[in-house]
């Protein structure tokens, strides 16, 4: 089997979590001889080529991080420009991360992959949601490879199944919410998480306060 | 201030109509039409939360709606549904809006949420052209506004002008 991917992420390869979590997806998928092919909207020049391979291949995943409760602007930019298939007997999946850790945070876009395929004249493969991603590019290559290495399974699973079972993706993106328990926990530790990003951004070159207000001026209330 | 921000031709016959009626019915409004402005995607760098906090690195005209945003008692935005969403060209200008958010994390009402830069109350609304699914439409743009900290004013089929009038009137 062949799975033509479209990565639908702003960031360049090198500094997505998207990409790290393909990664491992695309090994999962390929482990019993099927093969992938993988190509980025971040490269603009490509879109052409990647219109004609979405209209070619029968079997398709979009892999995309959510941005502010659904598919980046570049995605939607690109969609746009896609007319829908006739007649056909594509599939269409999807890979959903975020940087928000519960998978609650993920199912408004979740329901909005759902309706998608149909507007392609595709049909729906299922969509598998994991949070908490935010820090696999930032991490560096060891930690942040361990963070993905789950996906691996995913990929196998997928490979097999070609289809994401709601059940079986739930239970890989747990927690839904945290419970209350957690929730005290983590605003114990959140003045070190602060202190931890503080000197993180100062690393990256960050001059000022993490909560600086540089519009403060502007505001009527 | 009540803004307006189209993403609609200005020649739109539609956008044409209710922006009309808008501008009869309720005072001190400003439109601003992004067909003449350079608004580009967010590329997600994080630099607008890690490096320059607050401050977007895509030098366009985006900056000028983001002070818009803070100094708007409500913004309503007019938009085409592509896909049963709304239009990549306004879905840009909400993936830019993390400058408003710091990096940094907490739980409210059971859920992680980002802090908010500015004390300010956002009320935000949409005003959609073309077929969709109302209530899907609905629940984005009340998940935006629990990310800012701010209210929806809900979401109205462009064609609803009595509907769109009253709720603008009222919130």
């Amino acid at each position: 089997m062949h799975l033509l991917i479209v990565s639908c992420t702003p960031r360049a390869k090198e500094k997505s979590n998207t990409d790290k979590i393909l990664d491992e997806l695309r090994k999962g998928y390929e482990y019993n001889g099927n093969t992938t092919e993988t190509l980025y909207l971040y490269k603009r020049n490509e879109w052409e080529s990647i219109r004609e391979k979405f209209y070619e291949n029968d079997n398709i995943l979009f892999a995309l991080p959510l941005y502010v409760e659904c598919i980046p602007g570049i995605m939607a930019e690109f969609l746009e420009t896609l007319k829908p298939k006739q007649n056909c007997n594509t599939k269409i999946g999807f890979l959903l991360q975020s940087g928000f850790a519960e998978a609650s945070q993920l199912r408004c876009c979740e329901s909005y992959l759902e309706t998608l395929p149909s507007l392609l004249g595709c049909e729906y493969n299922g969509t598998l949601l994991k949070g908490n991603m935010f820090a696999v590019s930032f991490l560096g290559s060891k930690m942040g490879k361990q963070m993905v290495e789950p996906f691996y399974n995913m990929g196998k699973y997928y490979a097999q199944n070609n289809y994401f079972n709601k059940e079986v993706v739930n239970d890989f993106a747990k927690p839904e919410y945290f419970s209350k328990k957690e929730i005290f926990l983590s605003n114990v530790v959140s003045p070190l998480n602060k202190l931890f990003m503080k000197v993180f951004a100062k690393k990256l070159g960050c001059k000022g306060s993490l909560n600086d207000k540089p519009y403060q001026n502007y505001i009527k209330r | 201030m009540n803004l307006i921000i189209s993403t609609l031709r200005k020649d739109d016959l539609y956008n044409k109509k209710i922006i009309e009626n808008i501008q009869k019915n309720i005072s001190n409004v400003e439109i601003i039409y992004t067909e003449d402005m350079n608004i580009k995607g967010c590329i997600g760098c994080n630099r607008c939360w890690l490096v320059t906090p607050g401050i977007c690195t895509i030098k366009d005209d985006y900056e000028k709606l983001l002070i818009k945003f803070l100094q708007s008692k409500q913004v309503v935005f007019i938009t085409d549904l592509k896909l049963g969403f709304v239009s990549y060209k306004l879905k840009n200008i909400f993936d830019r809006i993390l400058p408003l958010l710091t990096m940094n994390l907490r739980f409210k009402n059971g859920q992680m949420r980002h802090y908010f830069r500015y004390k300010k109350h956002y009320k935000m609304g949409l005003i959609y052209k073309g077929n969709g699914n109302r209530e899907f439409l609905e629940k984005w743009l009340e998940r935006v506004m629990i990310n800012l900290d701010g209210t929806s004013i809900g979401t109205y089929n462009i064609e609803n002008e009595e509907e769109i009038l009253n709720a603008l009137i009222n919130c």
